[in-house]
């Protein structure tokens, strides 16, 4: 009796998908059809993955923000098609291989763990262009790109340093990874460079977004005497919030988060993706993608408007914002690089000599804390 | 087949017993769930009949999806077994999630160990998975054997404790160094991966599942160990004045249920991912929990609903690129299917 | 040193009380012999109910309600499948989880950017000034007085009342619930929505009390640690309090550490809170055993 019941189940479940997969199949094939038979010069499909939700207030929806601002500015050009919370593992690549198999002849893998999956969909489809976001791997038709935002939190530390009272700074980390380490060392150096008896104290939440650690950890830094928090966490808005209801200051990320924190509120660091975005896909759709700087490990900071300074708040005096504004200025020229060495990590260690500028390489696989960063790096 | 060709022309002669509890199966678990689900499509603006055939297409559709589908299904049919060999032995281990992991971490410690040493050492990967997965099942059996803390509890909360543990192993000893300070381990050399079909991700390794259900089918049902277990589970104190050992059927079901957890992580691992990461494997314990709790622990047709519920997370994919619908709503359909399941009601518990 | 200590203290009763209150409303319903795993999505139906409840109506305290009947709803369904159609309790539990996870991030994504006004801390005259024990008990909002009171009260209703007797006996030897002509399905159902209430209440202190906010999957297994720590406090809703600070207190011992520099693994660290509870469940286990109520031992003895 039981077998039987299951039996039917089954049956039904089997004829059922049958029924639709074979009424589906005519409706489907024109669609697929059109998109294989299309001119190069029509609709271009454009697949986005990402690794959170869209709208966490922070990278990724930084990343879909730049997603839409493409969208708009290519117009008919494009079809663009999203997929969101796609695991940093193998996952990834079922994920961008259907996207190929609705069209897609970009895809933009945006969190640093889906570029192994990435290379590998790649070289199954060479006629695809992948287009990652942070990594330090390419291939024939795969290229990197990422934004120097660690300029623009460089500049939220000598905000951060030039306004706190404690000389106390907090910054509440997700992961230890490379690109979170490299944004402390930035905050801690622009501060210590207007302010060289301030300190950074880090936590790492080890999640990228649990607002309750995050509040937990904002109380106990703010116990500790610090004065101004900044973070790194794929969800910005508890820390703000906290931050603002204790009274303290805060330096934003990912968003601009002003309007959580209309009294403590200095700065923040903003992702403007859409422009990077345009002109990637634009080189693709011109055929010109292969040739350019674009297929190899391509960065871009402020200067080209990747990564920006959000309003400063209502508390930052007409000085310290000069101060700020200036220190951006010499960034763009090139006169001032925040990590130019002589850069020396918390045991005193030099890690860039002397007159040396960092290479992306270098500065993204950042394993170290620099003098001045209270905490440690779980080993 | 004979059988559902009387069964479907009517003239089985139990056909007027059976049938009813059978409509009321397909009712509960099939129907209700999938329309409770297309009133989720709609109020997300998506037509539910070409979602649902969206989803059919992505998944069934092309011999692409179906391999997909075998490549995610045949972890979800170990952790099944996971679930449901301790739970023939009356136990309860909502573990896999964190067996697996650890599993994953014994392959991947196992070939950061041994290098590049060809195919020889592919059983060696297995073996470490084995011995992982199994450890971690073993604490939660000792804890219950020794201490009297329930497996569930403890399981569960061991869960939480072997992704932090996997974090922190990424995070130092097993960090890749070719992986600019990321937290993975080191590739896997081709050489000591399960070999692939053609140019898909269907690798051999994926016979372990069926394998492993049909052995432990036999062996409950065939052996005198089942016949223990089946005891053992279906009354701890009658077995216990049969003179069965009851703590060691426990200790060995969890020990077994461990390797079958951390055999699905060297699948992952040693087959379609080549690496571990902090977030492999996430979700395949529970998902086990549930493709073994929808066939009541039954050894062979968990592995249809394994099926069942890859082929629901691969179609989900196209659900998400083609509705843009957030990824979440997969999550909804796999519980009203089990809710849908669990509601047929008592009768159809376990069978022991 | 004394600011430390004063905010892990305070940091402990402000974590913990998510979690008590989910871990109140799970001793009522295995009180009456029903184990609610899904208290985990039930939170997060709350916390995501009271955040939408409050941004439209911006009364948080109303919103706190929502959030209770919003996670008592989802405790339905489980009392349906589970307690009338009985089928696996556990089983039933998990796919609740799953449903409350899918259904709220389904629906909270147009919430995750609003910004709400959220519950004050409320001072008590006289007591949140005092030293040191001020600033630990006495600041908090208006929800952790609550559970806090709510403890007791809980234990004098299953200990000093005829209904609380009625629930008890449901969960120990439902003949006598019978042979009073009370249905003990009735009582198990009315227990487990009630559960499920106070679970969506814990989710809605996360989310408009402590942090304001809302977030896909912000419970982040607090309520698989509630149902852990009914275990440890061994069914008693006064040794629940203990728990649930406990908990709270080595989540924030954790970031206060680090905050001071200690070096050590934030993973490692983060699993303290989990290592505390199976290591306090071993400690006590075997004592804790004998309160157990007998129709419990069905669920967790058996794995039928």
């Amino acid at each position: 009796m039981r077998i039987n019941s299951r039996l039917v189940v089954m049956a039904v479940m089997l004829i059922g998908s049958l029924m639709l997969a074979a009424c589906g199949s005519p409706a489907a094939a024109p669609a697929g059809s059109k998109d294989a038979a299309a001119p190069a010069s029509a609709v271009t499909t454009v697949g986005f993955l990402f690794v959170g939700p869209k709208d966490d207030f922070g990278y990724n929806q930084a990343a879909y923000l730049g997603s839409t601002g493409m969208e708009k500015e290519l117009g008919s050009k494009v079809k663009v098609i999203r997929a969101e919370n796609v695991p940093e593992t193998e996952e990834a690549e079922r994920v961008m291989e259907s996207m190929i198999q609705q069209g897609a002849k970009v895809i933009f893998p945006t969190s640093y763990g889906h570029l192994d999956p990435a290379l590998n969909v790649a070289k199954r489809h060479p006629e695809v262009t992948f287009i990652h976001q942070g990594g330090l791997k390419t291939s024939s038709n795969l290229g990197t790109y990422f934004g120097n935002i660690f300029e623009e939190v460089y500049l939220g530390g000598v905000t951060a340093g030039k306004m706190t009272k404690t000389n106390k700074l907090g910054f509440i980390a997700s992961f230890p990874i490379p690109q979170v380490l490299e944004n402390i060392n930035a905050f801690e150096l622009g501060a210590k460079s207007v302010n060289p008896n301030a300190t950074t104290s880090v936590v790492f939440t080890a999640n990228w977004c649990d607002p309750g650690k995050q509040a937990e950890a904002a109380n106990n830094l703010i116990a500790q005497g610090v004065d101004v928090l900044t973070q790194h966490q794929d969800c910005t808005k508890t820390i703000v919030e906290a931050a603002e209801r204790k009274g303290i200051m805060s330096v934003g990320y990912h968003a601009d988060a002003s309007s959580l924190a209309p009294k403590g509120w200095l700065t923040g660091s903003v992702w403007n993706w859409s422009p990077l975005y345009t002109q990637e896909v634009q080189a693709v759709l011109d055929g010109k993608w292969k040739e350019g700087p674009l297929a190899g490990k391509y960065r871009v900071g402020m200067k080209e408007g990747a990564v920006k300074l959000a309003p400063f708040g209502s508390s930052v005096p007409a000085d310290v914002q000069a101060l700020v504004k200036q220190k951006e200025q010499d960034i763009m020229s090139g006169k001032l690089a925040p990590f130019a060495g002589p850069i020396k990590d918390q045991s005193g260690a030099v890690k860039i000599a002397a007159g040396v500028n960092p290479t992306v390489d270098q500065l993204e696989t950042t394993d170290y804390l620099v003098e001045g960063v209270v905490g440690s790096i779980p080993r | 087949m004979s059988n559902i060709a009387t069964f479907l022309r009517g003239s089985h002669p139990r056909l007027r017993t059976s049938l009813r509890p059978a409509l009321i199966t397909t009712l509960s678990a099939v129907i209700v769930p999938l329309c409770l689900f297309s009133v989720f499509l709609m109020m997300a603006g998506v037509a539910p009949l070409d979602a649902f055939r969206a989803m059919l297409q992505s998944s069934l559709g092309s011999s692409y999806g179906i391999g997909e589908v075998l490549v995610r299904a045949a972890p979800f049919a170990l952790t099944a077994l996971a679930t449901a060999i301790p739970a023939r032995a009356g136990l309860l281990n909502v573990g896999a999630e964190g067996q697996l992991v650890v599993g994953a971490l014994g392959a991947a410690a196992a070939s950061a160990l041994l290098k590049d040493i060809g195919i020889v050492g592919l059983p060696v990967l297995i073996l470490a998975g084995i011995i992982g997965g199994a450890a971690w099942a073993g604490l939660a059996a000792v804890l219950r054997t020794k201490l009297q803390l329930n497996e569930t509890i403890s399981t569960l909360l061991l869960n939480y404790v072997a992704y932090l543990l996997v974090a922190h192993i990424l995070q130092g000893p097993l960090r890749d160094p070719a992986s600019f300070n990321w937290p993975f381990s080191p590739p896997i050399p081709d050489g000591m991966r399960f070999p692939v079909l053609f140019d898909s991700r269907v690798h051999l390794g994926l016979l372990i599942a069926p394998v492993a259900a049909i052995i432990f089918a036999l062996a409950l049902w065939r052996t005198y160990w089942g016949l223990n277990l089946r005891v053992t589970g279906g009354n701890p104190q009658a077995a216990r004045r049969a003179g069965i050992d009851v703590a060691k059927t426990y200790l060995t079901v969890m020990l077994i249920a461990g390797a079958m957890a951390g055999l699905a992580g060297v699948l992952q691992v040693v087959g379609v991912e080549g690496r571990l990461r902090p977030s492999t494997g996430v979700g395949f314990g529970y998902s086990g929990f549930l493709a073994a709790w929808m066939v009541s622990h039954h050894p062979l047709w968990l592995l249809g609903s394994s099926l069942l519920l890859a082929a629901i997370v691969v179609s989900g994919d196209a659900l998400q690129i083609t509705s843009g619908l957030p990824s979440s709503t997969v999550g909804i359909l796999t519980a009203l299917v089990l809710l849908g399941v669990l509601a047929r009601g008592h009768s159809q518990g376990v069978r022991l | 040193m004394l600011p430390i200590i004063i905010a892990v203290l305070s940091g402990a009763i402000r974590s913990g009380t998510a979690v008590l209150f989910a871990c109140l409303g799970e001793i009522i319903a295995e009180r009456a012999g029903v184990v609610n795993l899904g208290t985990e999505g039930c939170m997060l139906i709350g916390a995501l109910g009271a955040f939408a409840a409050t941004a439209m109506t911006g009364n948080p305290f109303l919103g706190a309600f929502v959030g209770g009947l919003c996670g008592a709803s989802l405790a339905a369904v489980h009392a349906y499948v589970a307690v009338i159609r009985r089928g696996n309790q556990l089983a039933s539990g998990l796919a609740i989880t799953i449903l409350g996870l899918g259904v709220t991030s389904f629906f909270g994504r147009s919430f995750v950017a609003t910004q709400i006004n959220g519950m004050n801390s409320i001072s008590i005259a006289g007591l949140s000034d005092l030293p040191i024990l001020g600033p630990i008990l006495f600041q908090h909002d208006a929800l952790t007085y609550l559970a806090a009171f709510l403890a007791p009260g809980i234990w004098f209703v299953l200990y000093r009342t005829r209904w609380g007797l009625m629930l008890r006996a449901t969960g120990e030897r439902q003949d006598v619930v019978y042979s009073v002509g009370l249905s003990p399905t009735l009582i198990r159902c009315l227990a487990v929505i009630c559960g499920g209430f106070l679970a969506g209440l814990g989710g809605a202190q996360l989310s408009v009390a402590y942090t304001l906010n809302w977030v896909e999957n912000m419970t982040q297994g607090r309520g698989y640690v509630a149902v852990a720590l009914v275990i440890f406090s061994s069914w008693s809703p006064l040794t629940a309090v203990a728990g649930s600070y406990l908990f709270g207190g080595a989540l924030s011992l954790q970031l206060a550490l680090q905050a001071r520099g200690v070096g050590a693994s934030p993973f490692l660290m983060s699993a303290i809170p989990y290592l505390v509870t199976l290591a306090v469940l071993v400690l006590v286990g075997r004592r804790r055993r004998q309160a157990m109520p007998d129709e419990l031992r069905a669920v967790f003895e058996r794995g039928g």
